[in-house]
């Protein structure tokens, strides 16, 4: 699979492979995974990104910098197979840091259901932030085939719908 | 696992969805995915799978456009028009492993089966299924 780095900056970054402002203020941003980690090591399904993306309104998930848990801690589990119960949205991306920490969640849909981004199971792990994020950034990430919350290998973000 | 049932009104399905819904705990950490189609319209296959507490993918064919194609029509109910209970094992490239008529309960798989085909299919797919040397 392909992942992206990510992170929130404060400045437009020029390097970024995707970047759009944030209604709360900065940016998120994407990097190529080929380059030097951004703050907080982050990666992101490539899929969740796309820099000719609309914009939307996303549950963002993101700990402060150094901050994580293990991505096999139950909470992590729990959260993942209600994320699977719920109705999909657009976008749908954990964020790992190394090979086996959890490090965040990006939820966005662009119908504006502020429904199923208010109850974000991620929410209960680290707080939620609800954001408008502009256009340029929010790629689509199809609804997988459940009931699998294991990763593709260490390193990579759930969802990844191959065997 | 392909699922093909009759909606949620039958009792047969209800009794086998509530093992299958025991049966996820497992498939969810074995790279295993699971798909069941009915007739029923997308918002009565909602409520039934969040009844269930299902946390795989149900498909709705409500146009009743594959039911033909696939010859899984239920010919005896013609108030439903339903698909005939049927289960496939199948491999990452859809080939079928196993097919089960559940037009009769005792016709379903049980989940002993099920697992039993699972690491059939892991096991042929799987090179590393014997642990790798160091």
């Amino acid at each position: 699979m392909s992942w992206y780095w990510l992170a929130r900056t404060d400045e437009q970054p020029a390097a970024a492979l995707a970047a759009a402002e944030l209604s709360s203020g900065g940016y998120l941003a994407a990097f190529s995974s080929d380059g030097p980690a951004p703050p907080g090591e982050r990666k992101i399904d490539a899929r969740a990104v796309d820099p000719e993306g609309a914009a939307g309104l996303a549950s963002l998930v993101l700990p402060p910098d150094g901050v994580s848990i293990l991505f096999d801690d139950p909470a992590v589990s729990g959260a993942l197979r209600a994320a699977l119960a719920a109705p999909w949205p657009d976008v749908l991306s954990t964020l790992v840091v190394e090979s086996s920490k959890f490090a965040g969640t990006l939820t966005a849909v662009r119908d504006g259901d502020r429904g199923r981004l208010a109850s974000d199971p991620f929410a209960r792990i680290f707080p939620a932030e609800l954001v408008e994020v502009g256009p340029g950034f929010l790629g689509r990430t199809p609804a997988p085939t459940g009931p699998v919350i294991q990763r593709y290998g260490g390193g990579n973000p759930w969802p990844w719908d191959r065997f | 696992m392909l699922t093909f049932y009759r909606g949620w009104w039958c009792p047969k399905e209800q009794s086998f969805f509530r093992r299958l819904v025991e049966f996820q705990d497992e498939v969810e950490v074995a790279y295993t995915r699971m798909v069941s189609v009915s007739v029923d319209p997308p918002e009565v296959e909602s409520a039934f799978r969040a009844g269930l507490g299902a946390r795989w993918t149900f498909l709705s064919d409500a146009e009743r456009r594959y039911l033909d194609e696939f010859d899984l029509l239920e010919t005896t109910d013609a108030v439903h028009r339903p698909y005939v209970p049927t289960a496939f094992t199948l491999y990452p490239d859809l080939t079928i492993c196993s097919v089960w008529n559940g037009y009769w309960t005792w016709g379903r798989p049980s989940l002993e089966e099920l697992r039993r085909d699972l690491r059939t299919i892991t096991k042929a797919i799987r090179p590393d299924w014997e642990v790798p040397n160091a």
